[in-house]
Formats: C-alpha cells, sequence, structure tokens
C-alpha cells in the first residue's frame, strides 16, 4: 500500500509537488499520468526515499520513508526508465548480487522462473554491456521482481520493450496486482493506463488534479471519449483555472 | 540508522566485491582490446617511475652536496613536498568525492535499495579514496625509493613508509568527502562556481605574495650564509606546523630513516589514532548527512534564490535571453566565422563552463604556471650567466608545451566523444562531421594558444630576451599548439568512445593514452632539439643546424598533427552512428 499524505517538495521558488494526498491500496494498480514537468517523476522520487519530502509524509507498506526508510525499501521494488546496471557483471551476476542486497537466500530460486518468463535464457552469460536496450531493461525488471516486493513502482516501463515483452510485462504487472501488490506506474502512454488501471491520477503543476476510474474521469471532465481526451480536457480546465486565479490575484 | 548499518556488514562487502569484479573485467578487456595499449601503459609507467627516481636521486645528491646544509634541505624538501601533496590530495579528494557520492548512477541506484546510506557512503568514501591518491602512491614512490638509497636506510624502512602513506592517505580522503557533503549541502552549481573562482584567485595572489623573493646583497650571500639560509627556509617553515598531517608522515619517514624508530613510531601512532578517529566518524556519522545532502541535491533551488536583487537580475535575464547573448554577440562579430560553425563554438563554450570540474582543473594548471612564470621577474634578476638565461628560456617552452598537453589530452581529446549519444545532432546538420571536426579544432587552439602564447612571451620578456628570440620562442609553442590540437581531435575522431560522458574516463582509454604519450615524446623531443642546436647566448648568431633543426621540428610537427587530423576527417566522412 502506497499513502501519501499532504506531501510538498519545493525546489527554491518552485512548488513541484503542492500538497498531495493519495492513498493505493493493496492490490490495485495506479497509473499516474500528466504532462511534462508535472511533478510525476519528483513524487516517484520521494516515493523510493531518492529525495526527501519540504512537508507532509509518504508511506510504503505501512512504513515511513523518512522514519523507516530500510523497512519500506525491503518492500519496494523501483524500475527507473533508465535503470543503473552493473556494465561489466553478467545478467546472472547481477541477479546473485541483487539476491545478496535482499538476503534472499534460496528464495532467489524464482528468478530462473522470472528469466524464462522474459526470455531472459540466452543472456544469462553475457556481459550487461553488449545487452540491447530493452533486453537490459528486462534484466532491471527481473531483478525488481525477485524479493517479492508489495510495491512495484516503475517509471515509464514500456519504454524500449518490443510489442512481445511489452506483453510479457503487463501480463506480469496485472497477475502481480492480482496477488496483492501495490503497483504504481507513471506513463505518457494513455493506453497503458486505459488497458490496465484500476484507477488513474492526473497531475499538473505539481497538484494532483484528478483521481478515479476511467469511468469517473471521463464524467469528471464532461467528454465522451477515450482516455486521451479526458486527460486532455481536465489538464486543460486546470490550466484555465490557475490562469484564471492568477489574474483574480492580480 | 547506525544501528542498521552496523548489522549489514556483508553488504560493503558485497559492494566491494562487486565492483572489484568489474573493475578486474575492465583490466581484462583493456588487455584483450588492444595489447599495444597494455604495452605502452606498462612501458609508460615503468619508464616514468625509472625517470623520477633517476631524477630524484640527483636532486638529492646535488642538495646533499652542500656542506653543512645538505641534510637541513633535504628535510625541508620532504617537508614541502608532502605538505604540498597532502593540498593536493584534499582537492583531488573534494572532487572525485562529490563526483562519486552525488553524480553518480550506482549511488542513484542503491538509494532506493534496502542498503543504509552509511554502507553507501562507506563504500563510496573507500572507492574515492583509492580514486584519488593512486597517482600520489605512483609519485610519490620513486621519490621514497631514491631518499631511502641516498640515506642509506635498512630494509624495514620501506615496508614502514608504506604503512605511514596507507594511513595519510585517509586523512585528505576523509577531508575531501566531507568537504564535498559541504559543498552539495550547501551550494549549488552557481554559488560553487563563484566561490572556486574567488578561492582560485586568493590562492594565486596569496602565493604570488608569499613566494616573492626576499633581496639579499652580494656581502650577505658572501659572508652571512647562515641568515641567507634561515631567511630562505623561513618562507616554507608552514611545512612544519605540526597540525599537518604531512607533517607527521615526513617527520615519521625521515625519523625512521634516521635509526629513531620510538619517534618514528611516535608519528605513525599520531596518524593512526587520526585516522581511526576520523574514520570512526564517517563509517558511523556521515551516512545520514550524505543522505540529507543527496537529498538536496536532487531538490536544489537557487542558493542566491533567496535575494531579492538576484531574482531581479535573474527575471532580467529571462526577458533578455530571447536575445543573443554577450558569448554569441562576440563571436558574431568574429569576421568569416559561419553561423554553423559559430553555433557549435557556443554549444562547446556553454558546456566547458557549466562543468566546474572541467574549467577548474585549468585554472589550477595554468594558474601555478603564471605563479611561476611571473617570479621570474625576480629571478631574472641574478641570472647574469646568458646559457642559464637560455636554459631557463627553454625549461618555460618546455613547461608551457606540457601545460599544452596537459589541456589537449584532457579537454580537446574528449571533445568529439563527449558529443556521445547525441552525435546524430551534430551529424545529421547540414554542416557534418568532418567540419564538426575542424570547428572542434579551431576553437581548441584558439583557446590553447592564447594562454600558451601569453605565458611564453610574459617569460620572454622577464627574461629581457631580445624580439628575435622571443618571436622564436612564441613561433616553438604556436607549431605546437596547432600540432598537439591537431594530434588531440584526430586520435579523438580516430578512437572515440560515444558511450561515456565523464570525460575523464574517456581520456583513460587507448586513445587518450596514446595521445599523452606521443605529446610527451614530441615536447621532450622537440624541446631538446631545439635547444642543442641554438646559439646559446642570446645575442649569438644562428647557426645551420639551428635552421636544420627546425625544419625536422616543424616536419615532425606537421605530420603528427596533419596526419591524425587527414585520417580523422576521413573517418568523420563515413562515421556510422
Amino acid at each position: 500500500m502506497i499513502e501519501l499524505v499532504h506531501l510538498v517538495k519545493r525546489f527554491g521558488d518552485l512548488v513541484a509537488v503542492n500538497d498531495v494526498s493519495l492513498t493505493v491500496p493493496r492490490g490495485e494498480f495506479f497509473a499516474l499520468l500528466g504532462p511534462n514537468a508535472a511533478g510525476k517523476t519528483t513524487t516517484i522520487k520521494i516515493l523510493v526515499g531518492l529525495m526527501k519530502p519540504t512537508a507532509g509524509t509518504a508511506r510504503v507498506a505501512g512504513f515511513d520513508l523518512q522514519r523507516q526508510p530500510l523497512e519500506a525499501r525491503r518492500r519496494l521494488a523501483y524500475v527507473p526508465d533508465f535503470p543503473f546496471l552493473y556494465d561489466k557483471l553478467t545478467p546472472r551476476e547481477f541477479f546473485r548480487f541483487t539476491a545478496e542486497l535482499f538476503r534472499l537466500g534460496a528464495a532467489a530460486g524464482q528468478v530462473e522462473a522470472w528469466c524464462a518468463r522474459f526470455h531472459l535464457g540466452e543472456y544469462l552469460d553475457k556481459t550487461i554491456e553488449s545487452l540491447s536496450h530493452g533486453t537490459r531493461q528486462r534484466v532491471a525488471i527481473v531483478s525488481a521482481l525477485m524479493h517479492e516486493p508489495e510495491v512495484f513502482i516503475l517509471d515509464e516501463p514500456m519504454v524500449g520493450l518490443d510489442p512481445h515483452h511489452a506483453r510479457v510485462l503487463k501480463d506480469v504487472l496485472k497477475e502481480r496486482a492480482r496477488a496483492g501488490v501495490t503497483v504504481l506506474v507513471s506513463t505518457h502512454q494513455l493506453s497503458v493506463a486505459e488497458e490496465m488501471a484500476d484507477r488513474i491520477g492526473i497531475m499538473h503543476q505539481g497538484r494532483l488534479i484528478a483521481v478515479g476510474t476511467r469511468e469517473e474521469l471521463r464524467r469528471r471532465s464532461g467528454t465522451h471519449g477515450d482516455l486521451e481526451e479526458s486527460f486532455l480536457a481536465l489538464t486543460a480546465q486546470e490550466a484555465n483555472f490557475t490562469e484564471e486565479t492568477a489574474a483574480r490575484t492580480l | 540508522m547506525s544501528s542498521a548499518a552496523g548489522n549489514s556488514p556483508g553488504l560493503l562487502r558485497l559492494l566491494v566485491q562487486t565492483n572489484l569484479r568489474q573493475g578486474w573485467r575492465r583490466l581484462r578487456a583493456l588487455r584483450e582490446q588492444s595489447r599495444l595499449l597494455s604495452a605502452l601503459i606498462v612501458l609508460f609507467l615503468a619508464g616514468y617511475a625509472a625517470l623520477a627516481f633517476k631524477l630524484f636521486q640527483i636532486g638529492l645528491r646535488f642538495a646533499g652536496s652542500f656542506p653543512g646544509l645538505g641534510p637541513v634541505l633535504i628535510e625541508r624538501m620532504v617537508f614541502l613536498l608532502f605538505a604540498f601533496l597532502f593540498v593536493l590530495l584534499l582537492l583531488s579528494n573534494l572532487v572525485i568525492s562529490y563526483a562519486n557520492l552525488f553524480r553518480n548512477r550506482e549511488t542513484a541506484f542503491l538509494l532506493p535499495l534496502p542498503v543504509p546510506p552509511e554502507i553507501i557512503f562507506r563504500w563510496k568514501f573507500i572507492e574515492s579514496v583509492l580514486l584519488a591518491s593512486w597517482a600520489f602512491v605512483f609519485l610519490v614512490a620513486p621519490l621514497l625509493a631514491a631518499y631511502g638509497l641516498h640515506a642509506g636506510v635498512p630494509w624495514h624502512f620501506y615496508p614502514a613508509t608504506l604503512g605511514f602513506i596507507a594511513l595519510f592517505i585517509v586523512l585528505p580522503g576523509a577531508g575531501g568527502a566531507w568537504l564535498a557533503v559541504l559543498v552539495a549541502r550547501w551550494l549549488d552549481r552557481r554559488t560553487f562556481q563563484v566561490v572556486a573562482l574567488a578561492l582560485a584567485v586568493g590562492v594565486l595572489a596569496l602565493a604570488a605574495h608569499y613566494l616573492r623573493p626576499v633581496q639579499m646583497t652580494e656581502e650577505q650571500l658572501e659572508t652571512r650564509v647562515l641568515v641567507v639560509l634561515d631567511s630562505l627556509l623561513a618562507r616554507t617553515r608552514f611545512a612544519l606546523f605540526p597540525l599537518l598531517p604531512s607533517y607527521w608522515l615526513s617527520a615519521g619517514v625521515q625519523q625512521w630513516a634516521e635509526g629513531a624508530l620510538a619517534a618514528a613510531l611516535f608519528f605513525g601512532l599520531v596518524l593512526l589514532s587520526h585516522v581511526l578517529f576520523f574514520g570512526t566518524l564517517l563509517f558511523t556519522r556521515m551516512g545520514r548527512v550524505f543522505y540529507d545532502a543527496a537529498s538536496v541535491v536532487q531538490s536544489r533551488g537557487r542558493a542566491l534564490g533567496r535575494w531579492g536583487w538576484f531574482r531581479r537580475w535573474e527575471a532580467w535575464r529571462r526577458h533578455t535571453r530571447a536575445r543573443r547573448g554577450p558569448l554569441e554577440t562576440l563571436l558574431g562579430a568574429v569576421p568569416g566565422l559561419a553561423p554553423d560553425v559559430r553555433a557549435l563554438v557556443v554549444k562547446d563554450l556553454r558546456l566547458f563552463w557549466r562543468d566546474t570540474t572541467q574549467w577548474a582543473q585549468t585554472l589550477v594548471l595554468f594558474g601555478l604556471l603564471a605563479v611561476y612564470i611571473l617570479n621570474l621577474r625576480h629571478f631574472s634578476t641574478q641570472l647574469t650567466n646568458t646559457f642559464w638565461v637560455t636554459v631557463v628560456a627553454y625549461l618555460n617552452l618546455g613547461a608551457c608545451a606540457l601545460n599544452l598537453a596537459t589541456l589537449t589530452t584532457r579537454f580537446v581529446y574528449p571533445q568529439f566523444s563527449l558529443e556521445g549519444k547525441r552525435l546524430w545532432i551534430v551529424g545529421l546538420a547540414p554542416l557534418g562531421l568532418p567540419r564538426v571536426m575542424l570547428a572542434k579544432f579551431a576553437l581548441g587552439t584558439t583557446i590553447s594558444l592564447g594562454l600558451s602564447l601569453g605565458l611564453i612571451v610574459l617569460s620572454c620578456r622577464l627574461l629581457h630576451l631580445p624580439w628575435d628570440r622571443t618571436l622564436l620562442y612564441a613561433g616553438a609553442i604556436t607549431i605546437m599548439a596547432f600540432t598537439l590540437n591537431g594530434l588531440a581531435i584526430g586520435l579523438g575522431v580516430l578512437y572515440p568512445n560515444l558511450k561515456e560522458d565523464n570525460p575523464g574516463k574517456i581520456v583513460s582509454g587507448f586513445g587518450g593514452t596514446f595521445c599523452l604519450v606521443l605529446s610527451f615524446v614530441y615536447i621532450v623531443g622537440s624541446v631538446l632539439l631545439l635547444a642543442f642546436t641554438s646559439p646559446w647566448h642570446p645575442a649569438g648568431a644562428y647557426r645551420t643546424g639551428t635552421w636544420v633543426a627546425w625544419g625536422v621540428f616543424g616536419g615532425i610537427s606537421v605530420l603528427l598533427g596533419w596526419l591524425p587530423m587527414r585520417w580523422g576527417r576521413r573517418r568523420a566522412a563515413q562515421f556510422e552512428y
């Protein structure tokens, strides 16, 4: 479960995340959408402990990222858009490294199954530097799944994946969510959110302007088309509202 | 946090093991990739060690030959050397720790994992100390070997010295890591640039003032040797400050060499106690501070943004940014400079200026050379013998050329590779890669020639050389600038590394090492050739041999600069990306 309570993040004068409160319960697939510079990546960075919030709290699986960071991180997996991997290690060695980091011991045996699922078998003993971007992405995903996280956060996970492996990942994410894992995906691919998410959150200029199912967002935006239409309408409404407020203040 | 870190000793071992494996594979890949490179590196290292050992030995023998003064001079030189190296190590640790802790992808990868920040900090501290100190160990090893031989020390001096050095390098490492965290926590890029520039200018001014010569009369030099010596050594007394770690190292090593083992052991224990104290502090208390600083680095607003005047200035800049900046305006005034080349030059200059670690090193390098050359004005009044005037002039030429080679290898060579994954941006533009290469060559040559020419002309004027000799040295450095830039750009295109963003790592590959070795050999060969064929009296006539030597020098320069450029241009024209 993910909980954000009145989360604020300032970069000097700029408010990157503005009073965001959100609860993503266990077993939910949540998609975080928003235009560029909306505050999605900053929110994720706070959620994975890369950054401290200016105010508010972020909890993962019931653990406060600031007070009990290690407990939270043990239950968390994060795959960034361009994941870091040790270039001179082979995927097999990298998985062993991850298993030891998480002290998995025998439980790490499941890695074989994940590798088979993501078709990594033939690459296991090649150095990571020789792998394509998509294959590296699959290595990062498998390494994130190894410790069976309670919360799985992915930033643009489909980038670099071919259609076949994008499908595999979508299936895995759905299965994980059904098994009780909280999945949060930040993406610009509205089709991914539309197809998979139980609920969708839209961020704009640091604020979480709308949260709900596809149907709820459609009603709220007053549109009848697909998610793209709802998204554009909601962000446009918000932009107009911000401009009017600014004009009134002046 | 601390207890969590205490419970995770295996994690540190795991990180060390993983990175050792990576390092070993990199070395092996290098060997497999090019046996020539491996042989070249080994040869260069062995050659340096042998040459340095020989030079130190000659130097020590020379200093020791002054009756009664020799041991005092040698002792003070050892103190001085380690004091300067301590400061350099501190700076080096600061730069490397900052990059390693706050700009490193491994650190960003580890932070969201269940690895306590203490463990990440410990590993990065160890890595930074090793990266920052290996060159120091490599530099002082021949010196200490020569010193041991000169002092006739017993065998156990060498392992004991190794122990002293192992303890010593931890202290500037600790200071550098602590400073890096402080810088990250409190200074943004702009503030750091201003502070670094101000500090560099301040240090250079202080050095120029502190190292000014003392005027002595002939009578004093002949009759009051002790007074003269005392005033000479007074300027170096700062190296004897007993709270400097370099003092403990120098004193320990020298006491051991003299057989005063108890006193040497005392300094060893002083070093050990400080290492343990600061090491414990770093290992147990810095994790949280490091995490806070890492978070601040990612959340940085403008440090100066709290002041109204800065915000107004920023607003003005935003308003005027739509217009051409001063750099574009300045370059726009250069006749014949095409807009596409100008755009490329402006881009390269902006990127260079915005990466403080790049220009800060240049500043230190040329600043130290400027201090040395400015001090020539005092030194030259003592030079009445024309032989020594010529020797100093050629030494200046050598120093400026070596500085130039450092500049071209470190900054010009990686220019093409630094386009990296963005190479297609300039590659697909209508100007084409060969023209990109020429633009980079022109930019590198203009800047490096401007700096080197200024220094060489200044040094010639301070040595009161006639204008024709000044022109001769200026001509030599101009030819060298074209050659070294051509070599660096050409090899940079022939051996590109488009995967790496760090210029330091690009330079450490085959092409960079090859460029450095070729530049070094070219400079030493050229300076020796020109020096031994030139008339030793500044007013002496040029001989036939002089002109022949200049012909050979010119021919080699053209070949060494032009051939790599030609091959590079051909490669650039057919480049696949």
